[in-house]
């Protein structure tokens, strides 16, 4: 027999309503169902039920963000070597960047997994494997230089006060992961902006350096001199279209790949998994709302508002953010309609918050906890709407 | 004749159909009668085992509505009157009498009776003859009451679910049958609208029986059911509470009348991947299930009485019900697949799109495995995507779960059809139609005690 059915067969008992780890049986469930499908068989009518699961459902957005992780460990390696002055080797690069980020995702599954057992064990809830890509998502945004407690104490937040406390995942009205980063954004600023913290620092060797300063593109949006176009400011600064749309400069480990989030959020429509109502949605509100900036821009105003709205979509975390955060089944609104208000309201949200607001350069996440507010409210305008057009039934 | 389409539904590409091939059964040894399976009914008995019966003689009553009366499927002896949880009545069991088989007789009337009779007469007709159990009233699906006049009268001649029989098989040679019932339903429901639909797939019906048909529905299942079709051509809410019968219930009907004598056969289905002779039956109704589907034959897969989404699954040595006119039979899955969350799943049957049995063009084997665990709502709304009412069944989920009466009445529950969809696509493993049917039938429940 398979070792590891005979491992899950033998400690079943434990878990079982009389063994002794009967309250941790959600957490002996959800590992089993890592390896193996379900035997349990249909009690009631539908006597068959679709193959899909919700393991399957999150798996597969775990998948789409593999990428965005091993090209997040490429690029910490790449921007901390450029910066360094060493040798831009592949291996060496990717290596280093995995030494850099991989802790801070391992943090991430333990604390954010942990918290999960936790709450399922006391709240006696089955654990939801939501779980999982919150904990993907959540190391994907942070800044490289992270210290690890901070990690943890985000992850912790996102998770806990993010969603457990409403009840866990389904009844949490905000994007956990978002939850978190924006937890460590607010508590620790010094760690969380700037420059300093986007590129980690080579410190060992003969070419050691203790910190480096590059700025991020938002960085220099955010700071460009009121002389010139934004494009050449972001150009001056390394950072052509090319740049910002493979994701070559520093950036939150994740989140600066606009490629690798297009093919994520398209492979995420594609198989139904992503709304496209809220990607489309956002798409058209970053553009409609850059493209009115452009309108009211005169020539003694900010560079920044006359800026390209397509810069809008490839800078920073606006197309990881609409791929992966935005498209959250749980923290959006249900019906079709206010999926379409949700996106473009997200969108508009976006550049106004970058645009006008400074002390918040990274707009996207900010916009996408402030609608998550109003799902709830948008989804409850379409559906009085849609009761009042139906023929009463009572 | 109207053209309807319902957008909304899924067609299930699932191995297994049956052909059109009908084979006449003999007479089994034993019938029975399921009270259990007949849903909103108390039933009072009127026999005791050992007691004998003839075709047609009272079995049980409804406590609630005493005339309701449901008749002996068989003449003989009353062999097991079997008792479930909480004393219902899972099954009386006769034991034909081989050799002429007693049977009573009813009043049969001619066609030009028919002109004569005023609807109370026909009605008074229809139950002493035991059979108002063929009308149906929306939305809950319990037997209307005879003194009401319904707003409008739902006669289906589809078959959506897999695997219902072939309305062409069980309409053959039964024409005059047809256009009987329809003038007992017509002279039913008085000056009000009698709609008659039948699959736009079903080309033979539509040509043999046009001249009956109102509607011709295409879309994919649940556009057969009566209840789809009066959500999408109801203009008024005074039209909620429309009767409906089954094309092959109407036939029985039209037999009871003409001929005099309680009808004993009708038309079953069998299909499913794990069936071995999957065609249609003329069979005794209550007929046993060893009768078409051979014991041995089975490796313990899954009996389901009734379609696989609304059925339900019986032993090997259960009946046929009275509302049941198919026997599936389909795989129960085994023990737990390794690796199944990482299977491209070229065969696996699935609504969504994250398979890739989306571009497998073939009939794909389903089991009754739950393939999961139950998992909180995630909101993927794949429920409402299918649902061929409109309505959102995880809001309604929700607010059943929070007890809002108001707020899951207004989401529209009564105008779910009860099709089994939603709980299909579920990921989190809901059981949806379940909750659904449970709030409904509470809220019946509550409405009968307001009116008494």
């Amino acid at each position: 027999m398979n070792p590891i059915r005979k491992f899950f067969q033998t400690q079943r008992r434990h878990f079982a309503p009389d063994g002794r780890l009967a309250r941790l049986e959600p957490f002996f469930e959800a590992m089993e169902k890592v390896f193996f499908g379900s035997a349990d068989v249909t009690r009631l009518s539908p006597h068959f039920r679709d193959s899909l699961t919700v393991q399957r459902y999150m798996m597969m957005v775990i998948v789409m963000l593999l990428p965005c992780l091993f090209f997040g460990m490429y690029n910490v390696g790449l921007q901390a070597f450029k910066a360094a002055g060493l040798p831009l080797d592949f291996w060496p690069m990717l290596l280093f960047g995995a030494k850099t980020v991989m802790p801070l995702v391992i943090i991430s599954y333990m604390f954010g997994f942990g918290w999960e057992i936790v709450f399922s064990t006391i709240r006696r809830h089955e654990i939801s494997e939501g779980v999982f890509v919150t904990c993907m998502l959540f190391p994907l945004v942070l800044p490289p230089t992270t210290p690890w407690w901070q990690a943890a104490m985000g992850i912790s937040f996102g998770v806990v006060i993010g969603k457990e406390v409403f009840g866990g995942t389904g009844r949490n009205f905000l994007n956990p992961a978002l939850t978190g980063r924006a937890f460590l954004f607010f508590a620790y600023p010094a760690a969380m902006s700037g420059d300093a913290v986007w590129t980690v620092a080579v410190n060992n060797g003969p070419l050691a350096v203790d910190a480096v300063t590059a700025a991020t593109p938002l960085v220099v949006t955010a700071t460009a001199p009121a002389v010139g176009t934004m494009e050449s400011a972001l150009g001056e600064a390394g950072y052509d279209l090319a740049a910002l749309f493979f994701g070559f400069y520093p950036d939150s480990i994740g989140a600066s790949s606009t490629l690798l989030c297009m093919i994520g959020g398209g492979v995420l429509i594609l198989i139904g998994v992503a709304s496209y109502r809220i990607i489309l949605g956002d798409i058209l509100g970053i553009l409609a709302m850059g493209y009115l900036l452009n309108l009211l821009a005169g020539p003694d105003s900010m560079p920044y508002l006359s800026m390209n709205p397509f810069y809008h979509l490839l800078m920073g975390g606006a197309a990881f953010g609409i791929a992966f955060m935005t498209t959250d089944p749980v923290s959006a609104p249900n019906t079709n309609a206010a999926r379409w208000v949700y996106g473009i309201l997200i969108g508009a949200l976006t550049v106004l918050i970058r645009v006008f607001n400074p002390a918040f350069f990274e707009g996207i996440m900010l916009a996408i906890l402030f609608m998550n507010l109003f799902a709830p409210l948008l989804d409850h305008i379409v559906v009085r709407a849609t009761v009042r057009r139906r023929i009463p039934n009572v | 004749m109207q053209k309807l389409t319902i957008k909304k539904g899924f067609r299930f590409r699932m191995t297994g159909a049956p052909t059109n091939k009908l084979t006449v059964l003999p007479d089994p040894p034993q019938v029975a009668m399921l009270p259990e399976h007949i849903p909103h009914i108390k039933p009072r008995l009127h026999v005791a085992e050992g007691d004998t019966v003839k075709i047609g003689s009272v079995l049980f009553e409804d406590k609630r509505n005493p005339m309701f009366l449901f008749l002996s499927p068989g003449g003989g002896t009353v062999r097991r009157i079997q008792f479930g949880l909480r004393r219902v009545i899972q099954a009386i069991v006769i034991e034909r009498q081989d050799a002429d088989e007693p049977q009573k007789e009813f009043k049969a009337i001619s066609d030009d009776d028919l002109d004569r009779l005023d609807r109370g007469q026909l009605v008074d007709l229809i139950l002493q003859g035991g059979m108002w159990w063929v009308f149906r009233q929306l939305p809950f699906r319990d037997l209307p009451d005879p003194e009401s006049s319904p707003p409008l009268i739902l006669l289906g001649l589809d078959a959506k679910e897999p695997f219902q029989p072939e309305p062409a098989v069980y309409l053959q040679d039964q024409a005059p049958m047809v256009a009987f019932g329809l003038k007992v339903l017509r002279k039913l429901a008085g000056d009000k609208q009698l709609v008659v639909f039948t699959g736009s797939g079903h080309r033979s019906v539509i040509d043999q029986h046009g001249q009956w048909l109102t509607h011709i529905v295409s879309g994919d299942y649940p556009s057969d059911d009566p209840g789809t079709v009066l959500y999408h051509i109801k203009t008024a809410a005074t039209e909620n509470r429309a009767w409906y019968v089954a094309g092959q219930d109407l036939i029985l009907l039209a037999q009871l009348l003409t001929r005099g004598r309680y009808p004993t056969r009708r038309v079953v289905a069998v299909g499913g991947s794990a069936a071995r002779e999957r065609q249609h039956y003329r069979i005794r109704m209550g007929a046993p299930l060893a009768q078409l589907a051979a014991p041995g034959t089975l490796n313990g897969s899954r009996l389901i009485v009734g379609g696989v989404l609304r059925g339900f699954a019986a032993p090997p040595e259960g009946f046929m019900g009275l509302y049941e006119t198919v026997l599936n039979i389909l795989p129960e899955g085994g023990e737990a697949e390794f690796l199944a969350l990482y299977d491209p799943g070229f065969s696996k049957p699935s609504y969504s799109r994250v398979f890739l049995s989306k571009l497998n063009p073939a009939q794909l084997v389903y089991t009754c495995h739950v393939h999961g665990g139950l998992r909180a709502c995630i909101s993927c709304m794949h429920c409402a995507e299918v649902c061929p009412v409109d309505l959102w069944p995880q809001m309604i989920h929700k607010a059943i779960h929070a007890k809002e009466v108001e707020e899951y009445l207004e989401l529209g529950l009564l105008d779910c059809v009860e099709c089994g969809l939603c709980s299909y696509v579920c990921p989190s493993k809901i059981e949806l139609r379940q909750e659904i049917i449970d709030a409904k039938a509470a809220y019946a429940k509550e409405l009968a005690a307001k009116t008494d």
